[in-house]
């Protein structure tokens, strides 16, 4: 079963004091994960950005795993970041005005992690830009399948998030699939699904959103 | 401390971070703290945070995991409060 699986976070709403209180960031991070960073990314970024973006992993890790195992309960602290590698050389995503999309990621230019869950390990993929962190997942290391998408908006009200990602991944594929009426429904236990007409699609999608900021991920074979 | 008081105690905690405040006046167990009060899952730590604070209590990982609903934070605060 192919899965996909995205997050955003927006370094603008996040609340930078708290993410240093040991009472906050304990519960998103293991104990391996803070020495992680204490001994390899401390001179690198900074702390909360670090958090963010093992959360972001996380979160990315769990909508994965949410396809395959519907019953599955997000626990930040049970999702362990094995290995991380810094991008080195240029690492400035082009995001233009306000979006960016792709397929798969210059080798080196992001964040390369592998994150395991229970008996799942899981290859993650992150950016971070001035002013949001993004990750994706996927069961291989190789991400030239996965399409990915990361957006600006105009407010931060939660319909209106909802609906400038479904418009902004819908618009992607719509120019991959030609002569098709794609739309996106949920599944009894809410994650995304892509329907063509009445018929489900086999191409799992994952949205996300936070503050001003929209993603996307979806998997082809 | 009954249910109906901590259910308005816990209103409290949970407004700064949903954008959906009038559904705070009529929440119950059943309500979902993302789908319903369209908190974002970032949030959730905040929440469990403000909630130790308020309240006085240590909420564990295990514990913390399952406060997904109004009703289920109700249950494990309630099961701190009573072990205090």
């Amino acid at each position: 079963m192919i899965s996909t699986g995205n997050d955003i976070v927006a370094l603008k709403a996040i609340n930078i004091a708290r993410s240093k209180e040991h009472a906050f960031y304990s519960k998103i991070l293991s104990v391996s994960e803070k020495e992680l960073y204490d001994q390899q990314f401390a001179g690198e970024i900074t702390f909360e950005n670090f958090l963010w973006l093992s959360w972001s992993i996380k979160e990315s890790a769990y909508k994965y795993l949410q396809r395959i195992t519907p019953e599955l309960v997000f626990s930040p602290t049970k999702i362990i970041i094995k290995h991380l590698l810094v991008p080195v050389g240029d690492t400035a995503i082009a995001f233009g005005d306000k979006e960016t999309e792709g397929c798969g990621f210059v080798n080196k230019t992001v964040y390369e992690g592998i994150v395991e869950f229970g008996n799942h390990a899981l290859y993650s993929r992150s950016v971070i830009g001035a002013e949001f962190i993004a990750s994706v997942v996927n069961k291989e290391a190789d991400f030239g399948n996965t399409c990915w998408g990361i957006q600006k908006i105009e407010s931060k009200e939660s319909n209106y998030q909802s609906k400038a990602v479904r418009t902004f991944l819908l618009n992607r594929l719509v120019r991959l699939l030609p002569d098709t009426d794609l739309h996106i429904g949920k599944s009894q236990n809410r994650y995304p699904i892509l329907f063509n007409r009445s018929e489900e699609m086999p191409i799992p999608v994952s949205l996300a959103h936070h503050d001003h900021y929209v993603a996307y991920s979806f998997q082809l074979k | 401390m009954t249910r109906e008081e901590t259910l308005n105690e816990l209103k409290t905690v949970i407004a700064p971070y949903t954008t959906n405040k009038e559904m705070l006046n009529s929440i119950n167990d059943e309500t979902d703290l993302i789908r319903d009060l369209k908190i974002n899952s970032a949030n959730l730590v905040d929440i469990i945070i403000d909630a130790e604070a308020k309240y006085e209590i240590e909420i564990d990982y295990d514990s913390a995991d399952k406060m997904i609903n109004v009703g289920s934070c109700l249950d494990v605060i309630t099961e701190k409060l009573n072990q205090k």
